[in-house]
């Protein structure tokens, strides 16, 4: 027990001591945390829109209306000429010019073909590709509201289920990408801690030499690795408690389920990625290695994890190697928690999987680690 | 009643040997010296009998323990300091005084003690709160050795422990190695300088991975029909 608090104590001197690595366990992911929500942001909000009314019916002032008062757009209101919605594109002053045709009211009642043409300004693609989507939910929303109004079933009725599709992808009033991105970013703290920092620390032990001088010693691998572990552990718990209260304050997102439980989900997922970090030590020669092997696992773990796209779409293939995936699980434990409120029963079986990880991973590191060598 | 009896001791790296079949017996609170050029298999051998590197074949017995069964308790009775500065150098001299002391079970009262002993008979006193990082590496070969034998160790092993060191402190280094050793501490020494094989009560001499000579270091001097051990090394080496 004494060994094991004087290796803890060890362990903190010479964190402290070493700027470098402060700032790495400190600075960086803070300002990573601060910045990075705010660039991966895929949600665009508040088009410049315009409109040029060739109609002047009706039905041509519900449909803007219904753009103006659908909250995704800043209106600019009916423009009177082609040159003039061409001037103020050209000067980005709008993003999206809806042009509705002569006799457009006329046409939809008798059954004719008729178009709205909306244009958008494609220099910013995303930009564009959203907007139409935007454009296409509105109108579609309208015309089915227009049908039920007016009983034309068929016709309209196939647009209508094309747009529903366009629906599931672009237009989500739920949707808030911080809300993932930001506990995303946590997830990758922990991670990063856990794993990196602990691999970098034992092989730079190996590299100079210090370590030999602890295995002359009659120390238990056990007990040199554990006092390696609760420092780490204390650390990446520390960071993701502060995490939290990040969280919170600047972005706003409250833990929807209950703080302990996952606190605790956490710890697990610690274990794990301290584990891999120790094994990758026992792996690695020296700190180059380690940062490879780390930095490859890392970015499998991340594509796969599910923090940039969704899981459901990936391989079969894909699903089977998050198997193996920690991060994954974690990611799912944190969506459920954090987001959804869950509460045990739905982070059960993560929590069984991350905790067998835990067991094995750690069992391979103490073999793993010999204090002497074939 | 000997400290260390190797036999036959042989380490192989795939198809390299390191160390080639040695047999040699060292008595208690003797110095003995490895000599050596480089690459001849001293630190290998050392490693083999401080339990940081399993032979291939043979055995040897270290303070009464086998290396092969009882690497654990000789871990308890041997100090070791290996050819590297292996000490924390972003810790102060003090702590990893405790460090080790602690890992050795020392109890709490008595190593606060032991440190302050053994940092006065190094005069550094002063130092206690420095970071090793920043203490010269004369000094830190000599906090390297107290701290190697802060346990009370029946044998120590020191690797080349003054490479690089000046002359001066090279003989208080040598100075502490007397005193240790009249205390009936073991202490088996590798080194390059020649002048400090002669304070060596044996020495052998070791070529690739065998032990060519075994003696004292007048013994050897005789049968080669020198006056210096460096004569000695060089005969031999030009044999």
């Amino acid at each position: 027990m004494r060994t094991i608090l004087i290796l803890i104590k060890k362990e903190f001197l010479q964190v402290f001591r070493n700027p470098l690595l402060i700032s790495i366990l400190v600075v960086a992911p803070l300002v990573q945390f601060v910045i990075f929500p705010f660039c991966a942001d895929y949600e665009i909000k508040m088009l410049d829109i315009a409109f040029i009314d060739n109609d002047r019916s009706s039905i041509s002032k519900d449909i803007i209306n219904t753009f103006n008062s659908s909250g995704y757009f800043i209106p600019h209101g009916v423009l009177q000429s082609q040159s003039e919605a061409e001037e103020m594109m050209r000067h980005d002053k709008i993003d999206i010019l809806i042009e509705i045709p002569a006799r457009f009211e006329h046409d939809l009642y008798t059954g004719q073909p008729t178009q709205i043409s909306s244009t958008a300004n494609a220099i910013n693609t995303v930009k564009a590709g959203i907007g139409t989507g935007y454009v296409q939910e509105v109108i579609g929303d309208y015309m089915r509201q227009f049908s039920e109004r007016n009983k034309l079933p068929d016709q309209f009725g196939a647009r209508n289920a094309e747009i529903k599709l366009s629906n599931v992808y672009w237009y989500n009033e739920q949707m808030n990408y911080k809300n993932l991105i930001v506990p995303g970013i946590l997830v990758i703290l922990v991670t990063l801690i856990g794993c990196y920092v602990t691999a970098l620390n034992l092989v730079r032990e190996k590299e100079i030499g210090t370590i030999e001088q602890v295995n002359v010693t009659p120390i238990r691998r056990w007990q040199f690795l554990i006092g390696k572990m609760i420092p780490f552990w204390i650390l990446g718990m520390t960071e993701f408690i502060a995490g939290l209260f990040i969280m919170k304050i600047v972005f706003g997102i409250t833990v929807q389920g209950s703080i302990p439980m996952l606190l605790g989900v956490t710890a697990i997922y610690l274990l794990v990625m301290l584990g891999l970090g120790f094994f990758i030590s026992s792996v690695a020669e020296n700190q180059l290695q380690a940062m490879f092997i780390v930095l490859f696992l890392f970015i499998v773990f991340v594509l796969l994890s599910g923090l940039f796209t969704p899981t459901e779409g990936m391989p079969d293939w894909a699903h089977k190697i998050n198997y193996f995936n920690p991060m994954s699980f974690f990611m799912e434990v944190i969506k459920k928690v954090v987001l959804k409120g869950g509460d045990f029963l739905s982070v059960q079986k993560e929590t069984i999987v991350l905790s067998v990880m835990a067991v094995v991973i750690n069992t391979g590191a103490i073999l793993s680690y010999r204090e002497s060598s074939k | 009643m000997y400290s260390i009896v190797a036999d036959q001791l042989t380490k192989q790296f795939g198809t390299f040997t390191a160390v080639d079949h040695i047999s040699f017996q060292v008595k208690r609170g003797e110095i003995f010296g490895f000599l050596g050029a480089n690459g001849a298999g001293k630190t290998t051998a050392i490693k083999m009998m401080s339990g940081l590197l399993l032979p291939t074949s043979g055995t040897a017995t270290i303070a009464g323990y086998d290396i092969l069964t009882q690497s654990k308790l000789i871990k308890k009775h041997i100090g070791y300091m290996s050819q590297r500065f292996s000490l924390y150098n972003d810790l102060t001299v003090f702590e990893n005084m405790q460090l080790f002391g602690t890992i050795y079970k020392i109890p709490r009262k008595e190593l606060k003690d032991r440190i302050y002993e053994s940092l006065r008979s190094l005069d550094m006193e002063k130092q206690s709160g420095t970071l090793v990082s920043s203490i010269p590496l004369g000094w830190k070969q000599k906090l390297a050795f107290a701290t190697a034998i802060l346990h009370h160790p029946d044998i120590v092993f020191l690797d080349e422990p003054t490479s690089g060191v000046d002359p001066i402190v090279r003989r208080e280094f040598w100075k502490l190695i007397y005193q240790t050793a009249s205390q009936g501490v073991t202490i088996l020494v590798t080194t390059h300088y020649m002048d400090e094989a002669e304070y060596c009560n044996r020495i052998s001499i070791m070529s690739d991975g065998q032990m060519k000579l075994i003696g004292t270091p007048s013994e050897l001097k005789e049968q080669m029909g020198v006056n210096s051990v460096d004569e000695v090394f060089v005969k031999f080496v030009n044999r």
